[in-house]
């Protein structure tokens, strides 16, 4: 028996220990410092499960986790990840990847087709009930003619699949997990360059280097802790006091207390936001385009990016500043509020009319913009009232059932337009604008191929959108990226408001 | 010597609670600016001549949204007060006077509701009636009126036993007649101690469901509200919490301080001291 007090077996074992235990301590003590990021996130993510949520907070903490088979470039620019290089078919309804060689998942399985069609598979399942189900629709079938290749057949030309799969949604989970059904919400496993090794809710979430990452020599930090830091002030003391190294969302009202500090760098980029105040064109007064237009006069939109929004770039139609769709209509209704007044004189609106905004009040950006509306409005005649709601409400009886006349809210950005544009003309939208115009022009140009064609079509739904103002559209803002100035290379991956730790460092 | 501070510090009450009731009636012509109208070039600006108080996120005049806001403030005491008033004293009175099943069924509702948290109870209660400033006056009323049930209950129950309230039962007076000649006169002093200490808690709860957002809405100047705004800011532009915060804290002090002199007053046992 082996378990025999005196076995030489176990005295062994015994020894064994012993020694690596002390030749390990030894180890220890001359390696180099442990390379560990401090990171603030601001919430904690309902779910770590990619296909079962559209939470931003998740797909901001699996992007560190998981792959995907093409990712963003820092342009926005869809590059290969875990496919080495893709071919689409002339008729856009074949699609085929080409997986990189040698890539291996956390539990150890290598990547094989066999993954990614069990993933899509995943993804489509009714059973899993993926809130981005829709946008892998157009795939009909899912062939692996080598354990290397992934032919995707689609019931028509879809252009914006790319961006779907280059999208947090799009993770490449392992086959035999999913088929054990694993628990991937509390568990996550993939070939990402770090695996989770602890979340401790509502506290902290430790990500450890993943040493077989596909990108040789990335990452380069050991460790990542995103410690879930909700209060905005929490994280600006924490970065004062070097207990936190790198922060997301800096107000702009801090940087003069961070900068004096004297430790740590400001850094401005531009969101990839769609900010907007939504105006619900099936209320009687608001179906009138006087009406809407006038508002888009009221407002003074630099002066609300400035004040609630800490700076940023105005806009005038339905896509982010930043965007490669984006087009200017910014002189179209400018900031008149004389034309204002003698528009909503012509319609026959006065201060009899009350207008209810509602604000999601968990969002302080959003609730200061609607103060700063709403004074701008009542000075052009428009009677406001401002109702607080929480966010379930929003959602439900704002977005779902277009219970408001008016609400601000930012809409985040996509990797694909047509992720922004969807529907939009239709009466599902909660903006309840209803243009046929418009929302065949969307879908011609989901079903286009080519950036130049889709563009031309994309402008002509977008002149639609900014000259019928469903919207008021104000900006898109900047985000204020603090970091200890010891840290290198912290980037955050555009339009999806994730952040990418490959390539930071610590100095 | 002990009394002696004890006045001093009801007459610095007193004047507290007269000069802030005087503001909130005459709020529109004592407040140097309008409380709702932002100046977006004038932000975070420090206490000067022309904003004695500062002004806040959005340029607007620290000094007329604190006089202001004690208008949501005694209007949320005032009226919840009474409506906690009026609930509890024909609660506590038919309890008293009906005894038996009657009596034991209103006190455990009226306990049951004594068992939540206030705070939460008020959460619940608003988030139910939705956010607004009348829905939190309703919500406060309801919830502080098993205080005022359970006091009048036992105060009537003791009047009810006097020999002047047996004497006239047996003469045949009508009850109704009773309750309003002999047992609500005599209930009056205990009753106005515990107005006075409602009104301070119920100025509280205004402020802790606005700082929430479940209470009175932007724009309307209200301290909680404004103790809101502040907390982002609290390094750049301090004032825009010391003021609202000195307010609130003060209203509170005043009525507590009103309260227990009032009870000392009523209360001769102590009174004799």
């Amino acid at each position: 028996m082996i378990g025999n007090k005196r076995s030489p077996l176990r005295r062994f074992i015994w020894t064994a220990a012993f020694i690596l235990l002390a030749g390990g301590m030894l180890f220890a003590g001359a390696q180099p410092e442990e390379k560990l990021l401090n990171f603030a996130l601001s919430g904690n993510p309902d779910t770590l499960d990619p296909h079962k949520t559209s939470g931003t907070l998740t797909f901001q903490t699996l992007k560190s986790v998981y792959d995907t088979l093409v990712e963003p470039d820092e342009e926005g620019k869809l590059i290969p990840a875990l496919a080495e290089r893709w071919e689409v078919s002339g008729d856009g309804k074949t699609w085929t990847f080409y997986l990189r060689k040698g890539v291996v998942f956390h539990n150890g399985d290598p990547l094989t087709a066999a993954d990614v069609k069990a993933t899509l598979e995943r993804i489509k399942d009714e059973a899993t009930a993926s809130p981005n189900r829709n946008e892998f629709e157009p795939i009909q079938s899912i062939e692996t003619p080598d354990d290397l290749t992934v032919v995707l057949r689609l019931n028509e030309p879809w252009s914006p699949l790319i961006g779907t799969l280059g999208s947090g949604w799009g993770a490449i989970l392992p086959k035999s997990l999913i088929d054990s059904g694993h628990d991937f919400a509390s568990q996550p496993v993939g070939t990402g360059p770090f695996r989770m090794t602890e979340w401790v809710r509502d506290s902290r979430i430790v990500l450890e280097k993943n040493e077989d990452y596909w990108m040789k020599g990335h990452p380069k930090l050991d460790k990542v802790v995103m410690n879930i830091i909700p209060e905005r002030a929490v994280q600006v003391q924490g970065l004062i006091t070097g207990e936190v190294d790198v922060s997301y969302i800096i107000d702009e009202e801090d940087v003069p207390v961070l900068e004096d500090s004297g430790g740590v760098t400001v850094e401005r980029n531009p969101t990839s936001l769609i900010l907007v105040m939504a105006i619900n064109c099936s209320d009687p007064v608001l179906s009138d385009l006087r009406v809407r237009q006038a508002i888009t006069h009221a407002i003074d939109k630099q002066k609300v990016l400035d004040v609630a929004y800490g700076g940023g770039n105005p806009i005038a139609t339905f896509m982010d500043y930043g965007n490669a769709y984006y087009k200017d209509f910014t002189d179209l209704y400018p900031y008149d509020p004389d034309k204002a007044r003698s528009l909503l004189a012509q319609a026959g609106v006065g201060d009899d009319v009350v207008l209810e905004m509602a604000l999601p009040q968990n969002y302080p950006p959003h609730v200061k913009a609607g103060e700063v509306y709403q004074e701008m409005l009542s000075d052009v005649g428009l009677n406001v009232e401002i109702k607080l709601v929480d966010w379930s409400t929003w959602i439900s009886d704002v977005y779902r059932q277009a219970k408001y006349d008016l609400t601000v809210i930012g809409h985040t950005g996509k990797l694909d337009p047509h992720g922004t544009l969807a529907d939009y003309g239709r009466e599902n939208k909660y903006v309840r604008w209803v243009n046929d115009e418009c929302a065949q022009l969307i879908d011609k140009a989901a079903v286009t191929s080519g950036f130049e064609a889709r563009k031309k079509l994309y402008d002509q739904a977008l002149e639609i959108m900014a000259r019928e103002a469903p919207f008021m559209f104000l900006g898109t803002s900047l985000r204020r990226v603090v970091y200890q100035n010891n840290v290198v290379d912290f980037r955050m991956t555009p339009s999806l408001d994730t952040f990418d730790f490959r390539w930071t460092d610590l100095k | 010597m002990k009394r002696k501070f004890g006045n001093r510090f009801l007459y610095i009450a007193i004047a507290y609670l007269a000069i802030l009731g005087a503001a909130a009636a005459a709020a529109p012509w004592v407040a140097p600016h309008n409380p709702t109208a932002q100046n977006l070039e004038n932000r975070f600006e420090a206490p000067s001549f022309t904003h004695p108080l500062g002004t806040d996120n959005f340029g607007r005049d620290v000094l007329s949204r604190v006089i202001h806001g004690s208008r949501s403030a005694l209007m949320v005491g005032l009226v919840s007060v009474s409506i906690a008033l009026v609930i509890g004293s024909i609660v506590g009175l038919i309890a008293a006077l009906s005894r038996g099943l009657v009596e034991n069924t209103l006190m455990l509702l009226m306990d049951s509701l004594l068992s939540f948290p206030t705070v939460l109870l008020a959460i619940t209660v608003v988030s139910f009636l939705g956010y607004g400033l009348v829905q939190v006056m309703v919500a406060i009323g309801v919830i502080y009126s098993p205080v005022f049930a359970r006091l009048v209950r036992a105060e009537a129950l003791s009047i009810k036993t006097e020999g002047y309230v047996e004497a006239s039962r047996a003469l045949g007076t009508p009850i109704l007649k009773i309750v309003f000649k002999h047992i609500l006169p005599n209930l009056l002093g205990k009753v106005v101690v515990q107005c006075s200490i409602t009104f301070a808690l119920s100025v509280v709860i205004e402020a802790s469901l606005s700082y929430l957002g479940l209470g009175t809405q932007p724009p309307t100047p209200s301290w909680g509200l404004m103790l809101k705004d502040a907390r982002n800011y609290l390094i750049q532009a301090p004032w825009m919490a010391v003021y609202p915060g000195l307010a609130l804290a003060l209203t509170v002090f005043s009525f507590n301080i009103l309260g227990d002199s009032l009870s000392e007053r009523f209360n001769p046992r102590v009174y004799r001291r």
